[in-house]
């Protein structure tokens, strides 16, 4: 899968270079409008991350562009959130997705991955991690062809924590993909820990689930 | 009082005035112009009589020539004239012609006479004469004339008076258009109607082109704000984002020792807290701005329900009881998103000030034909002073909470971005009921 990244500022597009080099995609960055446009056609990409703000001009004329000649590149647009008529506009346009900035980098590859699973047609449809089989289109999991019953929360845990194997997710991060970004300020992301508590309890029955890390009090894990 | 009543009434008060100084100045007018010219024919008829005086005339008048104070008199047949000679003698000083009005009775009739009194000698006999006519016609005539000419100006009053109240109206006509269009139902600046109104007065063209410049200029304002604001978003939230993106990254490494872990972590959540303030800073000031649309139809039921169940963990896990007592299927014009977010601040202060195992209550109802919904909590409760500072930004109840105390300050926004007024009534330990007043007329557009 190639991404091509525009992003003019240059430490976050490294950031994010690094991240989705190490989940398994080649990227590529761009720092401005021309030189988006100049890779894009010249390289086939898969997906595009689009920062509006760039010092060449506006993230959406890139949008339109690239809109009319190339249909099969899935656009996913990193915007502030003060750009509200421009998140509109956004999916207006073209995008198949928006994420308000600051996103953490494991919210922004499950997306990616929903988009580009939705762009290829949906040819990804499962997921499976120790036995665990995750069916995307219909939330269910099985373990050994026996279904496992899971709640819409604990199955869009477990699909976040597999998309992201390997990695710390935070209770903060898990709050976000789970809830949504809430504008209030209240940290106290406690409530995850029981849909976690319900699902490991779900998962345990079926096999030990050692692999299922809670790391240090701050998040969790799950190690491939 | 309108101004165009105000004109016009004071246009028939100024003319009533004039009218009334005419109608009293017309008898003087009158008696002046028939005076003179009844003394006029007085004059002739005496000049006459004089002219053709001889000494057989004299006795043909005075009979008993003997007599000093024997008169003749004449009359005209209708008693409208008369003439009178009478033998008197000459006094000193005395005014050879005098006019006077005096009431005489001829053959058993009073009636006002102009009278012209002329003394004169004639073979050294004083003699007097006086030749009279009748005033009676005159007072008639004097009569008639003030009364139609009074009927003549009522008539022109009100002919006046109409024309101006409409001609009036008809000038003032942009003026309210004026107020109508372009004050009245403009909310924000960018829909703002640039059109010029059509006036015949120059005023109003001024008028119209100086708010059509204040309102260009109130507009460029805005545009700058929201140019800043969306600066300010991009400006700030990257640097986040590149923060949190390191640090997301930086957890992932398995050197790190427990310390350095815990610190990373709480940076995260501070970073976290940053974005949140900024995050609900932004959206004050682009309520403030103007930015959003208000054009979808919002069902306060469906709203409420979606919650309940968005924050159903928290509900659980502080053990409330959630009461939703909704009867109305009331529909209202808004913005979804920011009802929801002001629904939402409500709700999760009425969980997060409640006492554990307390209630929420969510009613609705009608107030002064006014839909409400009031949100009630069995909580702490606040005291008057406290009450008064709860929607001012930063502010919170009690130093203990967490929270930055911006959810009121959003929840005022928006309220009064849709013209929702709040109540908030309160006890101490009893709790606390929020009311969402809508504004009236908003139903089924």
């Amino acid at each position: 899968m190639n991404i091509l990244i525009v992003e003019d500022n240059k430490e976050l597009a490294v950031e994010v270079y690094d991240f989705l080099c190490n989940v398994g995609y080649v990227c590529k960055i761009a720092h401005n409008c021309a030189d988006a446009l100049e890779e894009i056609n010249s390289n086939d990409y898969d997906a595009m991350l689009l920062d509006l703000g760039l010092p060449d001009g506006d993230g959406f004329e890139v949008l339109q562009t690239v809109r009319k000649t190339k249909s099969k590149i899935a656009v996913i647009v990193l915007t502030a959130r003060g750009e509200l008529d421009d998140r509109i506009n956004g999916l207006h346009l073209g995008a198949d997705d928006y994420l308000t900035k600051p996103f953490a980098l494991t919210e922004l590859s499950a997306r990616l991955f929903a988009v580009i699973r939705r762009i290829h047609g949906f040819t990804l449809n499962s997921l499976s991690i120790h036995g665990f089989l995750l069916q995307l289109q219909d939330y269910k999991v099985s373990y050994d062809e026996i279904p496992i019953n899971l709640t819409k929360k604990e199955f869009d845990i477990f699909q976040y924590l597999v998309l992201n194997k390997n990695r710390v997710i935070t209770r903060l991060q898990l709050t976000e993909h789970i809830w949504g970004d809430i504008l209030e300020v209240n940290s106290d992301s406690n409530f995850i820990d029981v849909h976690v508590r319900n699902l490991r309890k779900k998962l345990d029955k079926h096999r030990a689930i050692d692999w299922f890390e809670t790391v240090r009090n701050v998040g969790y894990r799950i190690n491939e | 009082m309108k101004i165009k009543h105000q004109l016009a009434i004071f246009n028939a008060l100024t003319r009533l005035l004039v009218i009334l100084i005419l109608w009293l100045m017309l008898p003087i007018l009158v008696e002046n112009v028939v005076y003179r010219h009844i003394n006029n024919g007085l004059l002739e008829k005496k000049h006459k009589f004089i002219e053709h005086l001889n000494k057989s005339e004299i006795d043909d008048f005075i009979e008993n020539s003997d007599d000093s104070t024997e008169t003749y008199s004449q009359f005209s047949t209708l008693h409208s004239e008369f003439l009178v000679l009478s033998r008197s003698p000459i006094k000193a000083n005395q005014k050879k012609a005098v006019f006077s009005n005096e009431f005489r009775i001829i053959e058993g009739e009073e009636s006002e006479y102009r009278i012209l009194q002329y003394h004169f000698t004639y073979e050294k006999q004083g003699y007097q004469l006086e030749i009279g006519s009748s005033l009676s016609e005159i007072n008639d005539l004097t009569f008639i004339i003030r009364f139609f000419i009074i009927i003549v100006f009522v008539v022109i009053l009100l002919i006046t008076f109409l024309a101006d109240t409409f001609y009036i109206e008809f000038l003032l006509k942009p003026f309210y258009k004026i107020i109508d269009t372009k004050i009245r139902r403009v909310n924000e600046p960018e829909s703002f109607d640039h059109t010029p109104i059509k006036a015949r007065s120059r005023d109003f063209r001024e008028l119209d082109f100086v708010l059509n410049q204040m309102m260009d200029r109130i507009a460029e304002l805005f545009k700058k704000e929201k140019q800043f604001i969306s600066n300010v978003s991009h400006e700030l939230l990257t640097p986040i984002a590149l923060l949190k993106s390191k640090f997301e990254n930086l957890l992932q490494n398995d050197s790190l020792d427990d310390n350095a872990f815990d610190k990373i972590a709480g940076s995260l959540r501070t970073l976290d807290m940053l974005k949140k303030i900024i995050n609900n800073l932004l959206l004050i000031s682009r309520i403030e701005n103007n930015q959003y649309e208000a054009n979808e139809v919002i069902n306060f039921h469906e709203i409420i329900t979606d919650l309940q169940e968005d924050l159903q963990d928290r509900i659980e896990d502080r053990e409330i009881q959630f009461l939703n007592k909704m009867q109305h299927d009331y529909i209202f014009t808004g913005n979804k998103t920011l009802i929801h977010i002001l629904i939402y601040n409500l709700v999760t202060n009425a969980i997060k000030y409640n006492k554990p195992k307390g209630s929420i209550v969510v009613e609705d109802g009608f107030l002064e034909h006014r839909y409400f919904i009031s949100i009630t909590d069995l909580g702490i409760g606040m005291n008057a002073s406290q009450i008064e500072n709860i929607f001012n930004r930063f502010a919170r109840i009690s130093s203990d909470q967490d929270g930055q105390g911006l959810g009121l300050a959003i929840a005022e926004s928006i309220a009064s971005f849709h013209h929702i007024e709040i109540k908030v009534t309160s006890q101490i330990n009893e709790g606390t009921t929020f009311m969402l007043l809508l504004p009236e007329m908003t139903k089924h557009n």
